[in-house]
């Protein structure tokens, strides 16, 4: 049997100053509906989706709350950029997502290089 | 290896800085559309060590003059590339 | 427009059926949406629908089938927690039907 296609999908935006965000979550989403479950890496200012949020002052819906969905679909561990939460001040437990384990990416290049397909949002 | 793409001037916003901190040893990288302005100037030292390639016919547009550094490809070469590596990351944001 | 009428309500669904204001729903439009399906509600659907709506709650997006047959499982227990169980109650497609019966939004990733 063919070995499946490792897929990673990066988010590197944070989530409301652009569509892209909610787009790549719903693109994980999806892939996680079709058996196709991708690791998911927040790096640069994707780490800022991970805090908690309170959009209803801007008429948005909560990309966070989305996101406590991804261990429902079947992605149990978000990882993130250690350098990119460091850059901006964020600490751990401003990111704890309830049933998902956060797994620390020291160095993302070899992480990265590491699947054969990267989904970039 | 990894192919990473970016597409924005590096002076307008953080995908080639973003990118580059993202880079693992043998990797490659390709300027198109307005990541050719990071082919010329003091961009430059920031890609020393590294394989940089630019797609021509972008500079060209531009009135960018590809430092010698940097190997200047065209479409062909730009498919072959992305035959040769292995993931292919886009940084176009 | 597409619509029904109940308790003197007219409700406004799509044209798939869903209802175009989730306000709308209560346990009677319930009946109502589930009948369309020809669908009788039993305990086990009110369970489930519940749940759907306890999902909706928690992370404001509808489930697709996997999600929605872990989160049974979580909180019905593991006999529950299996696709044969809701393709029975909310037969053919669990998450858009059960979606739709319980006042949620279509789920994004349905096909």
């Amino acid at each position: 049997m063919a070995q499946e296609k490792t897929l990673l999908a990066m988010c590197r935006h944070a989530p409301y100053g652009h569509t892209i965000a909610r787009e790549g979550l719903e693109a994980v989403l999806a892939c996680a509906a079709m058996d196709q479950v991708p690791e998911v890496l927040f790096i640069n200012d994707g780490v800022l989706q991970l805090l908690e949020q309170n959009p209803k002052t801007i008429g948005e819906k909560n990309l966070r709350r989305n996101l406590q969905a991804l261990p429902m679909f079947g992605v149990e561990t978000l990882h993130v950029c250690r350098r990119s939460l460091e850059e901006r001040g964020i600490s751990l437990d401003n990111i704890d997502v309830p049933g998902a384990a956060l797994a620390l990416v020291d160095n993302p290049g070899p992480y990265i290089a590491g699947f054969d397909q990267v989904l970039s949002f | 290896m990894t192919l990473h793409i970016v597409s924005q001037s590096p002076f307008s916003g953080s995908a080639l800085k973003d990118c580059l901190s993202a880079f693992a040893d043998g990797d490659a990288l390709l300027l198109i559309e307005d990541a050719v302005y990071a082919a010329k100037g003091q961009t430059i030292t920031q890609l020393k060590g590294k394989s940089v390639y630019c797609l021509e016919p972008d500079a060209v547009a531009r009135g960018i003059s590809i430092d010698p550094a940097i190997e200047a490809i065209d479409e062909t070469r730009w498919v072959s590339l992305c035959t040769e590596h292995n993931p292919i990351v886009s940084w176009f944001r | 427009m597409n619509s029904f009428v109940i308790e003197d309500r007219e409700i406004p669904l799509d044209k798939e059926g869903f209802l175009r204001n989730l306000e709308d729903w209560s346990p009677e439009v319930a009946k109502a949406l589930a009948a369309q399906e020809g669908i009788e509600l039993t305990d086990d659907h009110w369970d489930v629908i519940r749940l759907l709506q306890e999902f909706y709650r928690e992370f404001e997006l509808s489930p697709a089938m996997r999600p929605l047959v872990k989160y049974v499982g979580q909180h019905l227990g593991p006999d529950k927690g299996r696709s044969i169980f809701l393709m029975q109650l909310f037969p053919p497609s669990p998450a858009k039907i059960g979606s739709k019966i319980a006042g949620l939004p279509k789920p994004t990733n349905c096909l």
